[in-house]
C-alpha cells in the first residue's frame, strides 16, 4: 500500500475516535464511528487474501448494521425530544436501541459472533488495532448514555463473560482465543458501567495494555496457532518465560496487573448488593483462565523437542522494535502495587 | 390529504417488508427505490419539501449506480422473486411486529410528537430544513469540512479496495 494512503487511513482512524469521544452531538458521534469503520477497511483487506477479504466484508456488514441502528435510534431520539445531546437520550426506545447497536459494535454477547471470525482473518497488527483502538469510540458512547433500567446491560455483560470463557475453550487458533478473551473482558467493563464509570474506563485502559502486550509478544514470535507457540522458547526465551505472567494477568490472577480491575469490580458489585452477579462474574473468569493457562502451558511450561539447529534462533538479533513491547509487557505484569495511583488517574 | 398520507405510509411498510423478505438483491434494489419514493412523498405531505427533494435527487443518483452495479456484479441469471408460503409468513410476521411496536410505543404514548420540525408553526417564515442548509454553510462550516473529508476518505478506501485487478478485493474467489 502506498505510504501516503496508509498515512491518511491511520489519520482517519485517529480522527474518527477523537471525534466520537469528544462530541456531544449524536450525529457527529455517529460520523466519527463511520470514519473509524471506513478507515480500517483497506487496512484489513491489504493482504488481498480471500480470508482477509471475507473478514473485511463481515466486519463492514456488522459495523454498517450497527451504525445504521445507532443513527436510527439517534434520529428517533431527536424526533421525539427535539435535541441531539449525547447525554440526553431519555426515552427508553432509543436508549435500548443505542445500547444494542453499541453492543454489536464492540462485540458483546449475544451480538459477538462476528468478532472471532473477523479476528481470524486478519494479521496480528490489524488484529491489535481491532481489539484495542476500535473499542474506544463505541465504549465512550456506551459510557455516556443513561440507561433506564439495569437489566439489559447486566444481561449483556454476564452473557459476554460466559460466552467469552466458553467459546475460547476449544480453540487452537491464538487470534480466536484473543477474540474470545476480548469478549469476556468487555463483559467485565460493561457489568460495572452503570455503578462506577471510573472502574469501567480503568478496566478498558488495563485491558488495552495487557492485550497490546500479548499481541506484540505474538508478533515478535510470528505465532498464530498453539502449535507454533511451542517452539517460541527457541526464538525469544525471555518473552516466552514472561508470557505466562501476561496471560495470567489477562486471566486476572494476583499479584499481576489484571487482578486490579477484577478485584475492584467485584468489590463494587458487592457494595451494590449484587452478590449473585459478582459470584457469576468471578466464576466465569475461571473459564477464561483455562485457555490462558493452556496457552502458557504450550508456550512455556513445556519445552517441545526440536532439532539442534532449530534451537538456535535466539542467538540472532531481532530487527523489530522492542521498546513498546518492553514497556507494555512490564506494565501489564507489575502495576498492581500502584492500584491507588491508577484509580486516582481515572477518577473523574 | 390524510388518505394520501395513509396510503404512502402503508405502502412504505409493505415495500419495506417485501424488501426484507426478498431473496434476491436484484429486486431488493428496486424495492429500495420504491421505499425512497414513498418516504419522500410522506415527508412532503408533512411539509419537508426541500429535504425530500434533496434526498430524492441524491438517493436516486446513488441507487442508480447501486442498481447498475448489483445487476452487473451479482451474476444472478434468474433472480428469485419473493414467492412461497414462507414469504407470506414473514410478511405477516413483520407487519404485526412493526405495527405492534408502533402502536404500543407511539400511539399509546401521547407525549411523543412525531412530526417534521416546524410543522406545527404554520405561519413561520423559515422552514427547518432550509434553515438547516443555510446554517451548514455558516456556523456549521466545520461539519461541512468534516463531511468533505469523509467523502475523500471514502474515495480513497474504495480505490484502495478495488485496486490491483486480479489481486484486488473484487474478484471471483
Amino acid at each position: 500500500m502506498n505510504p501516503y494512503i496508509t498515512a491518511s487511513l491511520l489519520f482517519g482512524l485517529l480522527l474518527g475516535t477523537t471525534i466520537t469521544t469528544t462530541s456531544t452531538h449524536w450525529l457527529i458521534a455517529w460520523m466519527g464511528l463511520e470514519i473509524n469503520t471506513l478507515a480500517i477497511i483497506p487496512l484489513m483487506a491489504q493482504q488481498h487474501h480471500p480470508r482477509a477479504i471475507e473478514a473485511t466484508t463481515k466486519y463492514f456488514l456488522t459495523q454498517a448494521a450497527a451504525a445504521a441502528t445507532l443513527l436510527l435510534a439517534a434520529t428517533t431520539n431527536a424526533w421525539m425530544t427535539g435535541q441531539w445531546e449525547l447525554q440526553q437520550a431519555t426515552h427508553p426506545v432509543p436508549t435500548t436501541m443505542i445500547t444494542i447497536a453499541l453492543a454489536l459494535k464492540i462485540g458483546l454477547a449475544p451480538l459477538h459472533t462476528w468478532l472471532p471470525e473477523v479476528m481470524q482473518g486478519l494479521d496480528l497488527t490489524t488484529g491489535l488495532i481491532l481489539a484495542t483502538w476500535q473499542k474506544i469510540a463505541p465504549f465512550s458512547l456506551l459510557l455516556q448514555i443513561q440507561p433506564n433500567n439495569q437489566t439489559l446491560l447486566i444481561l449483556l455483560a454476564i452473557l459476554s463473560m460466559l460466552v467469552g470463557g466458553w467459546g475460547g475453550l476449544n480453540q487452537t487458533q491464538v487470534r480466536k482465543i484473543l477474540a474470545y478473551s476480548s469478549i469476556a473482558h468487555l463483559g467485565w467493563m460493561v457489568i460495572i458501567l452503570q455503578f462506577s464509570p471510573t472502574l469501567a474506563v480503568m478496566t478498558l485502559a488495563l485491558y488495552i495494555i495487557m492485550t497490546s502486550s500479548t499481541f506484540l509478544a505474538f508478533m515478535m514470535n510470528k505465532t498464530t496457532t498453539i502449535g507454533t507457540l511451542t517452539i517460541s522458547w527457541a526464538k525469544t526465551p525471555i518473552i516466552s518465560s514472561l508470557m505466562p505472567l501476561i496471560l495470567l494477568s489477562l486471566g486476572g490472577l494476583p499479584p499481576l496487573t489484571g487482578f486490579m480491575p477484577k478485584w475492584l469490580i467485584l468489590q463494587e458489585l458487592t457494595k451494590q448488593d449484587l452478590g449473585m452477579t459478582a459470584t457469576l462474574a468471578a466464576l466465569s473468569a475461571l473459564l477464561s483462565l483455562y485457555f490462558y493457562l493452556r496457552l502458557s502451558y504450550a508456550m512455556t511450561l513445556t519445552i517441545s523437542p526440536n532439532n539442534l539447529t532449530g534451537t538456535l534462533p535466539w542467538r540472532t538479533q531481532t530487527n523489530k522494535k522492542t521498546l513498546p513491547t518492553a514497556i507494555l509487557l512490564s506494565s501489564s505484569i507489575l502495576l498492581l502495587p500502584l492500584t491507588p495511583e491508577v484509580l486516582t488517574l481515572f477518577n473523574t | 390529504m390524510f388518505y394520501a398520507l395513509v396510503f404512502l405510509l402503508l405502502g412504505m411498510l409493505v415495500v419495506m417488508i417485501v424488501l426484507s423478505t426478498n431473496p434476491a438483491p436484484f429486486y431488493g434494489v428496486f424495492n429500495l427505490v420504491l421505499v425512497a419514493l414513498l418516504c419522500c412523498g410522506a415527508s412532503v405531505l408533512h411539509g419537508g419539501t426541500f429535504l425530500s427533494l434533496v434526498l430524492l435527487m441524491i438517493y436516486m443518483g446513488g441507487m442508480l449506480v447501486v442498481f447498475i452495479y448489483s445487476s452487473a456484479l451479482s451474476a444472478d441469471k434468474d433472480p428469485k422473486a419473493p414467492t412461497g408460503w414462507q414469504v407470506v409468513l414473514f410478511f405477516f410476521g413483520y407487519f404485526f411486529f412493526v405495527f405492534g411496536i408502533l402502536y404500543t410505543n407511539m400511539v399509546l404514548d401521547e407525549e411523543v410528537w412525531w412530526g417534521v420540525s416546524g410543522e406545527m408553526d404554520w405561519d413561520a417564515v423559515f422552514r427547518g430544513d432550509m434553515d438547516g442548509v443555510s446554517l451548514m454553510y455558516s456556523s456549521g462550516g466545520g461539519v461541512l469540512l468534516l463531511g468533505a473529508w469523509v467523502l475523500l476518505l471514502t474515495l480513497l478506501v474504495v480505490l484502495e479496495l478495488v485496486r490491483g485487478l486480479g489481486r484486488g478485493a473484487l474478484r471471483a474467489v
